[in-house]
Order: structure tokens, then sequence, then C-alpha cells
């Protein structure tokens, strides 16, 4: 039988503003920026989602992050302002026009079980990641092979420039494990890592309650406040709101309709206005499936056919933001502009579909998932009034991920965590990019995603990133529709520092205020 | 009787082997889609292949469940693909969460539905009304409803007791009494509101029989005609419909984990089909499996000792 546990998908992926290359001796590490007051608290945390393996190449990103990135260290890290800083590597640069990544590690790193971190232990704790099938491997895709010319130096050299490498060394593709115990099967539930905490197994019931001790040697104990950390999982809002009001936490995110509820018991609210756009994506755009997708015409028609607002203000009740790009609001590749694309027309959008030949609409299937059926009803009858009828087909949950990658289905809504451009531009428009099962690609996307890649200057990188942006707006790669985003509640003494440009899961988001 | 006993735990043998190995076959169809989940996002048909070979779901269908079956007959259920957990270790936590919630909840819905059906049977007048009353209320309002209320008053306002959370008996009694303590009472309402009916209806129709009236003449107390004859006959369709509460609860333990953030074996259970997890979801059905049987059997026993006759069947 398996030995193994699977990945969950919930995925918050890290905004950043500074998105590739450059040289960057920044003497500042991860919580230096946002350093919280000082304090010996327990935080307790209530997430939605469990880590459902510590073993370093099963890792998931999203909410399970709190526990695993409490116990390892990432090479790189995502400030609260969407910044990417040091961590375990002191300083990072590219050279050979984005094709060589060197990054210095600092000293005097320890794990837990006292081995030292150093750069063969980097390179076999990468190479391992690399070579072992499971969700994380995808993210250093673009490594050819790597280097470790002295303790502190790490050298990657890579296969093609890929923009979203330095933002997934911020996340699990960059977590370091202890090469003596990483392919241990113990490892998955017994990690041992560099990070500022160490799980406290005995009082850890794995799935529901993961307590975490601060430890005393590590390099950067100032920057953490907490002594200890107290994360448990609660998929039911409910159970959360009850548990903060008894006192049984001090932290965790609640429903729009909640705020009021929690505000009156006396917490503080940090809304965040985005973390994650629902959006139709648009896959089929040679046509194979379902040939009208291949007209622009028709993909922009889709995107006249929604309500933004009026789907936010009524469905939404308001939690939300209307769009019609897939960028954070707080990233610097967004474009306000971009939002008037594609004002409300379902009279416009069916002169569209009529114009490129589909006077009379046409059918399409998308697939019901569990987490679309609210959705289903609006987007269907929106689709409907230009003259496109869809057949809902349900798929079961453990069968989303296929579904959704497997070419299946020309076009499908879902809810997309918001990641770092590059990170996103990967997703939506590399050829092998998991919103690009149909492979789809042509000259300009390719050469935007090159310019983007290789350009080693942060605000040339920025602006080949909104040009990114800009087609595949303009030219209807998908339709978004509006972003949602999530409030933080936290008791008297607890600070929520983000603001949204990170969604970075991090307990570097929490501080202790007097 | 001991022939008895090996027929049922024949039967429960060959029940749990044919409910697993079909269980594991249906979920043969869905080996490429558990493999492309533990991929996520970077699932293509490389990658899928690969990760199915790692898990060994590559082999045929029958070769993996006779490993499987033959690893858990020696106590290896295999480990969990959604929480690392070796499956044994994981489903007998979460069900001494769950079954220490439902026996107490089964333990108090014995003792309130007896001692009420019984005194509403024998003494009549307000008493039975009340009992008929309280045993109306109670299957009228829903398990979720108590326990949002009961949450709400004795954790929330009062502070008394957790709104979530369970503590093992072995890490601190009193804190386990507190954490199981509101979905007990959620949980037994119901089935207190259940029984109390029955036992009634059952009590009421032994002591209306004529050996009742023979042992009164025979001038018996009423305590002993009521305790050691009555109820000792009217026992067995109580117990009856208290397995059938213990399955009930069993099935709707789910509802309350949730409310409560309970690591139970229903969230566990809830979790491992949503997610696929075959390793698990084999350990939940053999494990579920072998509960309902053994507690039946149980139940089988316990009429077989109070009522003689029943061995015959």
């Amino acid at each position: 039988m398996p030995t193994q546990s699977r990945s969950r998908r919930i995925r918050r992926y890290t905004p950043v503003a500074a998105l590739t290359s450059c040289v960057l001796l920044a003497t500042a590490a991860c919580g230096g920026a946002d350093k919280p007051a000082a304090g010996t608290d327990t935080l307790a945390l209530a997430v939605l989602g469990a880590p459902n393996s510590f073993q370093v190449a099963q890792l998931s990103d999203g909410q399970p992050s709190y526990v695993w990135g409490s116990v390892y260290d990432t090479l790189l890290c995502t400030d609260n302002k969407g910044q990417i800083q040091p961590n375990a590597a002191e300083s990072w640069a590219y050279t050979d026009a984005g094709r060589t990544l060197t990054l210095k590690l600092r000293t005097g790193m320890k794990f837990s079980n006292g081995h030292v971190v150093n750069a063969a232990g980097v390179k076999a704790s990468l190479d391992y990641v690399r070579a072992t099938p499971g969700s994380v491997q995808s993210s250093l895709e673009a490594i050819e092979s790597i280097e470790a010319p002295d303790d502190v130096t790490v050298v990657l050299k890579l296969k093609y420039a890929d923009a979203s490498l330095v933002p997934a060394l911020t996340l699990s593709a960059g977590a370091i494990a202890d090469p003596a115990t990483m392919k241990d099967p113990s490892a998955a539930l017994n990690p041992v890592g560099s990070g500022p905490y160490i799980l406290d197994k005995a009082a850890t019931v794995n799935g529901s309650t993961y307590v975490l001790k601060k430890r005393d040697d590590y390099w950067n104990k100032d920057a953490y406040p907490f002594e200890t950390v107290n994360i448990k999982v609660m998929a039911d809002r409910t159970a959360a709101v009850n548990a903060l009001q008894a006192g049984q936490l001090n932290a965790g995110t609640v429903e729009t309709t909640q705020i009021d509820q929690v505000k009156s018991a006396g917490f503080g609210v940090t809304p965040v206005s985005a973390t994650s756009v629902g959006t139709l994506v648009l896959l089929d755009r040679d046509g194979a499936v379902v040939k009208p997708l291949a007209d622009v015409r028709v993909r922009q028609a889709i995107n006249m056919a929604f309500d933004r607002q009026k789907i936010v203000t009524q469905f939404l009740r308001g939690a939300g933001q209307p769009t019609e790009q897939i960028v954070n609001p707080k990233s610097p590749v967004y474009d306000p502009a971009l939002d008037t694309t594609y004002p409300y027309d379902p009279a416009g959008a069916k002169k569209l579909l009529a114009e490129a030949g589909y006077p009379d609409g046409f059918s399409v299937t998308m697939p019901s998932l569990y987490y679309t059926k609210p959705f289903e009803p609006t987007i269907g009858q929106a689709l409907k009034d230009i003259g496109i009828n869809v057949t809902w087909e349900p798929v079961p949950p453990q069968n989303n991920n296929i579904a959704l990658t497997s070419g299946k289905y020309a076009m499908y809504f879902t809810a997309d965590g918001l990641g770092s451009f590059p990170y996103d531009a990967k997703k939506y428009f590399s050829p092998d990019g998991s919103r690009n099962p149909f492979h789809t690609t042509n000259p300009e996307i390719s050469g935007l995603l090159l310019a983007a890649s290789s350009e080693q200057d942060q605000a040339k990188a920025t602006e080949a990133f909104r040009k990114l942006n800009a087609y595949g707006t303009k030219n209807a790669w998908y339709a978004p529709v509006f972003f949602v985003g999530t409030s933080w509640v936290t008791k008297a003494g607890i600070t929520y520092l983000g603001d949204g440009s990170s969604t970075t899961s991090t307990i570097r988001a929490f501080g202790v205020s007097s | 009787m001991i022939l008895y006993v090996i027929r049922r735990l024949g039967g429960a043998l060959l029940l749990t082997i044919l409910v697993t190995l079909i269980t594991f076959l249906l979920l043969s169809t869905s080996f490429d889609n558990v493999a492309a989940s533990r991929l996520g996002d970077s699932a293509n048909p490389e990658t899928v292949a690969a990760m199915k070979a790692e898990l060994g779901f590559d082999r045929p269908v029958l070769v993996q469940y006779w490993d499987w079956l033959s690893h858990a007959v020696q106590g290896d259920f295999g480990v969990s693909l959604f929480t690392s957990e070796p499956v044994g270790d994981a489903v007998t936590t979460r069900l001494g969460v769950t079954l220490s919630i439902i026996v107490a909840a089964l333990l108090c819905t014995a003792l309130v539905s007896v001692a009420l059906g019984v005194l509403a049977a024998s003494r009549g007048g307000v008493v039975d009304r009340i009992a008929q009353g309280a045993s109306l209320v109670g299957l009228l309002i829903p398990s979720l409803l108590t326990a949002i209320v009961l949450v709400y008053l004795l954790a929330i306002r009062a502070d008394i007791l957790p709104a979530t959370g369970y503590t093992p008996f072995a890490d601190d009694p009193g804190q386990w009494l507190a954490s199981i303590t509101i979905p007990v009472v959620a949980l037994s309402l119901h089935g207190m509101a259940s029984l109390t009916a029955q036992v009634r209806g059952r009590m009421i129709d032994e002591l209306r029989k004529d050996y009742i009236r023979t042992l009164r003449t025979r001038g018996i107390s009423t305590r002993s005609i009521v305790l050691r004859h009555a109820l000792r006959n009217a026992a067995g369709p109580a117990l009856t419909v208290l397995s059938m509460e213990f399955i009930a609860m069993f099935g709707g333990a789910l509802i309350i984990e949730k409310v409560f953030a309970l690591p139970g074996f229903g969230s566990f259970a809830f979790e491992s089909s949503l997610q696929g997890d075959i390793p698990a979801i084999m350990g939940v059905t053999l494990f579920a499996v072998l509960l309902v049987v053994g507690v039946n059997l149980i139940v089988d026993l316990l009429n077989g000792w109070l009522n003689p006759k029943a061995r015959i069947h």
C-alpha cells in the first residue's frame, strides 16, 4: 500500500514585487522588516487545512505552510509587504541571462537535531525534491543541475530562464531538510528542519492540532515573538468562531457575515481584500474540443456576459470586488485600467458571437466541482443569456485535479488562489502550465514570457509581466469575474501584520501588541 | 451458545472480506485520480504514471487487494495518503475520540431512558405526561441545534466548558470529561427521547400481562416486579433500539465532530473519502464493519442472556 501522504490543494502563492534576477545583497532577513513587538505569548491559530506530510518532497503550499513553514527554513521568504527577502540564503543573484542562480547561505544555521546547514545539504535537499514525484517537483523543473562549490554557495544551473523560480524558493520548493533524515519515513510526521520552531510531537494530534515550540538556538529568533504556536485545523468556520469567542484561539479567519459578531466580542478585524480570484478559465484557445473558443471574439463575448458588480453585490453580498484580470490588486503587475476592458453587455456579446459565426450560440460542458456548485446557476445563466448553453458534469472531489488538467473540458470555473504573478503566469501561459492543459502557445506569449524571465532589471521585468497580463486579458485567455478576500480576527495583544500584499501562509504575519 | 457465536463470527468474517473487496474494487477506478491529486497542479500523464508506480497502483487490482488483506491481518493497514499516519494508528486514535463520546452518550441514553421510561410506565399520571412531553421535544430538536445552543450558553457565555477540541482521558480525566460533555448531551438527546418512549411502551405492555398479576397476588413487591421481572422482559427490544442508536450515532458523529472540531472517526472518514485516500478508506471501512458487526453480536448475546428463547434462533 502507499506509504506517503498526498498534497492538498488550498493554494495561496506569494505575491511578489521583486520578480526575478537582480542581485540582492539585502541585510534584512524575513521578519526584520515587519518585526513584531517582543513577547513570549502563545499564538493559537485556526487554519483550514493541515499539512499532509512534513516530508520535504510532499509539502504543500497554502494554509498547511503555517505549520511546516515554522519547522523548515526556506531559502528565501516573502515579507508582509510582498517583497522577497533573504532567509536561509543571505543573497541571491542571477547571471548568464537568467540561466544561473547563485545563492549565498548564511552561516551558523543548524537543524533541530544539531546538524549544520551547509551548501552540500541544501543541494542534497533540492536534488531529492527534484527527483521525487510530488506537488513540489514541478516548481524546480527549470533546474538542470545544482552545484555546491563551497559551504555557503549553492549554484542552480537552469535549462531555461524561469521567473517563477525565485518566488518558488520562498515556498515549499525552497524548504531545506536535513539530508541525513529527510528520506526516512518518519520525516512525514516528525520533521527535522532548521526553522524557528520544533514540532512538539507529544502534544500534536496529526490532522487536528499542531503544537510548535520555539527554538532558542534559531538564527533569527527575535523575529518570532511567540514561544508557542498552537495551530488548530478547523474546516468549519463556525467551530473556529466558537473557539475564538471561548478563548481557545486568538487568531483566525471568519466569514464576512461573522465580522460583527467577533467585533462585538472584542476582536480586532483586519480585512484582506483579495486572496483568490473567481475565474472562468477558457482553456481551449485552439478550439480542439469546443471549436468556437478558438475565436478571440467568442472568448471576449464570454467576458462581456458577466455583470460583475451585480454578482459581487448580490451573490457575494459585497464580500469581493469585480475584476477582469488574474493579478493580485496589490501587485505592481496589476493594471486597474484592464478592469474596464469588458463592460457588461449581453447584446454586444451576442453581436460578437454572430460576427464570429455563431449567431445561435453553442453548447459547452463544464465540470461541476464541489466548490463550483454555488456559482453554477449564476455562471450558467450569464452564459445562457448570450446563447451559450452549459451542461454541468459532476466530478467527484478526488477527481478534481485530473478533470482540470486532462484536457477534457474546454473551460471551467474555479476560485484560484492569488500568488506571485511569475508563478501564476507560468500556470496560465507556459505550454506546460496547469491552467493551460491544451498547451496553447504563440510567438507573442513565448516572447513575453522569455522577456519577463530573462530580464535582470526588476522594473523592466515588471513591465514585461504587465504586458503579459494585458495580453491575457485582452485576448481573453480567461474570464475573471471577482476577487474574494478574507478577514483575519485577532484577540487583544495579537496583531495581523499583513495587508494582502503577501498571501503566503506564514506565522510571520502575526505579531504581539502592547 | 458456542456454536451460535462461532456461526456469527464466521458470518462476520465473510461479510468483512466481501465488503472490503467490493470497496477496494470500487476504489480501484480512481487510482489515476488519487495519483493526480497527490501531484496537485503539476499533474501530467508522465508524472501521474510515476506517482502511480510509486504508490504501487500500477499492479493488478487483485494483487493489490491481496497485499492489503495479507498485511491487514497482521495489523498493518498501510499509511494514509492524507495524513501520513499509519492507518491503524490513525483509525484507532480517532475511533477512541468518537467511541468515548458515543459510549458516554449511550450510557446517558440508557440510564436516563430506562429510569424515565420505567417511572412513566409504573407511576403514570404527571410523571408519565412529563416523560412523554420530554420524549416528543427530544425527538423534534435536531442534535446540531442543541449543540449550537449549548456551546453558546455553556462555552461562550458561561465559560465553563470548552467550545471545541478533545482532551484524551489519559492526559487529564477532568478535561476529558469537560471536552465531551456538550457533544455527549447533544448526541444523546434524540436517543433518550426515542428509547424512553420504547421503554415506556414495553413496560406498560409487560405490566399488563397475566404473569405480573400473578406475581402481585403472591405479594411480591412492586419494585421487584418492575425491576426484576417486567424490565428484564422489556429490555430486549430496548437493547435493539440502543444498538440502532449506536449505529445512528456513529453515522451522525460527523456533524458533532465538525461542530466541535473533534479529531474523530467521522471526520477522518469524511476527509479520507473526499481526498480519495485509499488506504485510509480501506481502514475506515474495515473498522466500521467490524464495529457494527461486533455491536450486533453483543446485542444478540445480551438478548440471548436476557431471554433464553432468543437463543433458539
